[in-house]
């Protein structure tokens, strides 16, 4: 008899029921209001316009309860106190000056995220977790794949000396005219697990094929990819099977902020990583959770009792929350972030995200599975979807009439689209809006 | 110090052994031509075969072949320790935070807190009681290196060097005035040091103190400026030479694991002793 594959779990969290993790983590999450509301003056303001009180907090339905913060919300608050750091951060373990700021940036501005030592020993151990479910397993050399200024350059040396792997530093930054310095790492080291930011695989790709070398010779003895910065849709998940031939394509979706979820060997959705964050998904418009499936607002909270408190954050992040059991056995629920709603377009009776034009493309014509493409603001001005697509190798020009056909008949409005030479290998696997005159000085 | 016999282990000096079982000096030109011999062999015959080193960098300063020099942990701690001796000879207090504009993977970044690389007990900056906080290292990044300054107020910066022009830049057109806010600020350039006309200059614009840092990862070389007399002080950690050719060869106490013996850091005067601030420090200056 078949039966389903599951995650081999991290330690007894993972064998938690769902029921039990729920209570598990009201119990986290009522420490971390406790000490938003002792500490901090930013929440004890938020929770007593609220009317809200720590002590309240017995389900997690009273979670509701604690108002939404926003990225503009902390802006506000360094705008108006002479504090050097936001006023989110606690010091549980006394005051720590040895920490680390990381920075948190956005088209809305930069805050700053304080990693304490106790932040980065939880932390670093909650991503441990997240990273043995994406695969990664001791022995392995470990590429350094983040700068020291994003957070995930404090989790990832944690992340290393809990599974003993050596730590592999690429000099340069993680820009695409340093690729080729990955390319000379992964074909030094050999490592069997690779964490990449999506844009930067295909860089890295491109850069070894300069040099004669297949992405199934760059990738070989690699088990697991591992992508994150960006959403993978199906079909991009498929064509990094393809170019790479390596077995397991995961994705890992995380922010500054503490927003943490992988997804497991079956790939329906991201596990929420239990001991970093609870995420909820929400009616934009009402705030209520929404139904599983449908498309809402993500918003988290960190159960991390150190360093930045997040609670109830709300990203800007648009994404879908399934909290069906998984085959995998794993108990918290599932999320899949789509994208940014500063991204949302509208066209036609559509409201739609870059994602949603990239999937709807690879489904009607999979043969552009993994193709870069731009959508034009031109073309949304005049109420039609126009996308400029890089043109793919030997396709036919019917490849494109088809495209065009499907996708009208898809989202019921009129298309184009044009083949162009070439497209930034940064735009693939994220389409952008740009302009034409944009798009093509980028090319 | 490594022995004659343990250094003839690696292949890269085993082969520059001279007659009086001292290897002879080199310089990354050699390292690269070693290195092009075995392509396999990431460390260019410098770590002894079969050995799985806990880190590995990549040398920013030689691209092909890529070169990687190789740390185990306690080294990686000696290693920050030169760093924090360094700050401390400059001035810092507990409870400030210092700053970087440079890439994340410099050891001017990566040594200062354990939070930046694994393995590493305490960095430079957690040693000192200091906050970091690291910008990314290109030039795009230079409103949010001011951004920076404004925000979390650090009292010492340290700048890649080919950022300090975009930095100077963004800092007038912010009207950001760094001389109230910096205690001092240190230029540094990936192989080698900045000219110290070009320090002044600097100095002269933002109006704070610059110091420059010598720098050249291959031999885990960091030295600063010394405020009084100017010439770079070596730490303890490294051994300085003057060669015949005018030149100054460095040779790294820590460094066992991937050796860094006599490496010619090219024309400069060593002075042995001297500077009141720090009589017994051997001196380069360059």
């Amino acid at each position: 008899m078949l039966t389903a594959a599951r995650t081999e779990p991290f330690d007894d969290l993972d064998r938690l029921s769902p029921a039990s993790l729920d209570q598990w983590w009201v119990r986290k999450l009522k420490r971390v209001a406790e000490l938003g509301f002792d500490e901090l003056a930013f929440y004890r303001k938020r929770f007593a316009a609220a009317g809200f009180h720590p002590t309240q907090f017995r389900t997690l339905d009273d979670l509701r309860a604690i108002p939404i913060s926003k990225k503009e919300d902390l802006l506000a608050v360094m705008q108006n106190s002479r504090s050097k750091f936001l006023g989110v951060k606690s010091y549980t373990a006394g005051f720590d000056v040895r920490m680390t700021v990381s920075l948190s940036s956005g088209t809305s501005g930069t805050t700053y995220v304080v990693h304490t030592r106790r932040w980065r020993k939880l932390q670093g151990y909650s991503s441990s977790r997240a990273h043995w479910w994406a695969g990664l397993r001791p022995g392995t050399p470990l590429i350094m794949s983040a700068p020291a200024w994003h957070a995930y350059a404090s989790i990832q040396p944690s992340i290393a000396m809990h599974f003993k792997n050596p730590c592999v530093v690429v000099s340069g930054t993680f820009l695409p005219r340093f690729a080729d310095r990955i390319v000379d790492a992964i074909l030094a080291f050999r490592p069997r697990f690779i964490t990449m930011f999506l844009p930067m695989v295909f860089s890295i790709l491109a850069a070894a094929r300069r040099d004669g070398t297949s992405g199934e010779q760059l990738f070989a003895g690699v088990e697991t990819l591992v992508v994150t910065g960006a959403p993978i849709t199906p079909g991009m998940r498929s064509h990094l099977q393809d170019v790479t031939r390596v077995k397991r394509v995961a994705e890992i979706a995380g922010s500054s902020e503490n927003l943490l979820a992988v997804d497991c060997i079956h790939a329906q959705g991201l596990h929420v990583v239990p001991d970093t964050c609870y995420a909820e998904v929400l009616d934009r418009k009402s705030g209520r959770p929404v139904p599983d499936g449908q498309r809402g607002s993500v918003v988290h909270s960190s159960v991390i009792p150190a360093g930045s408190l997040y609670l109830r954050y709300d990203g800007g992040d648009a994404g879908v929350i399934d909290r069906s059991p998984c085959p995998c056995g794993l108990p918290s629920p599932r999320i899949k972030l789509l994208g940014r709603w500063e991204d949302c377009f509208s066209v036609g009776d559509n409201t739609l995200l870059p994602y949603d034009v990239q999937f709807a493309l690879e489904t009607e014509v999979p043969e552009l599975r993994g193709t870069a493409l731009v959508i034009t603001r031109e073309g949304l001005a005049n109420g039609m979807l126009r996308l400029l697509l890089a043109e793919p190798e030997g396709s036919a020009a019917s490849l494109l009439d088809k495209a065009k056909a499907k996708l009208s008949r898809r989202f019921e409005v009129p298309v184009e689209i044009s083949a162009v030479r070439d497209l930034p290998l940064r735009f693939k696997g994220v389409p952008p809006i740009l302009s034409e005159q944009e798009a093509a000085s980028a090319a | 110090m490594l022995r004659s016999r343990n250094l003839a282990e690696c292949r890269f000096y085993r082969e520059r052994m001279g007659a009086d079982a001292r290897p002879m000096p080199w310089g990354l030109a050699e390292l690269e031509a070693f290195a092009a011999t075995d392509s396999s062999d990431p460390f260019a015959g410098r770590v002894h075969d079969g050995v799985t080193p806990k880190v590995s960098l990549q040398l920013e300063a030689t691209t092909d072949p890529s070169i990687w020099i190789a740390l185990d942990p306690p080294e990686l701690d000696r290693w920050a320790g030169v760093i924090e001796r360094m700050w401390k000879r400059w001035g810092t207090a507990p409870g400030e935070a210092v700053a970087f504009f440079d890439y994340g993977c410099s050891p001017l970044v990566l040594l200062a807190s354990s939070g930046y690389v694994g393995y590493l007990r305490r960095g430079a900056a957690e040693r000192l009681g200091l906050t970091a906080v690291c910008n990314d290292g290109v030039a795009a990044m230079a409103g949010r290196m001011v951004g920076i300054v404004e925000a979390l107020e650090p009292s010492m910066l340290i700048v890649r060097r080919d950022l300090a022009v975009p930095f100077c830049l963004a800092l007038e057109s912010a009207g950001t005035n760094l001389a109230d806010r910096i205690r001092w600020l240190a230029i540094a350039e990936v192989e080698g040091c900045a000219n110290r006309r070009e320090a002044d200059q600097l100095s002269a614009r933002l109006g704070v103190k610059v110091w420059r840092i010598l720098r050249s990862d291959a031999a885990f070389l960091i030295a600063g400026e010394c405020a009084g007399c100017r010439a770079f002080h070596l730490d303890g950690e490294y051994f300085a030479e003057a060669l015949a050719s005018g030149h100054v060869a460095i040779t790294t106490r820590f460094a066992q694991l991937c050796p860094a013996v006599r490496f010619d850091i090219g024309l400069a005067r060593l002075i042995n002793g001297g500077c009141p601030l720090e009589p017994r420090a051997q001196r380069v200056e360059c």
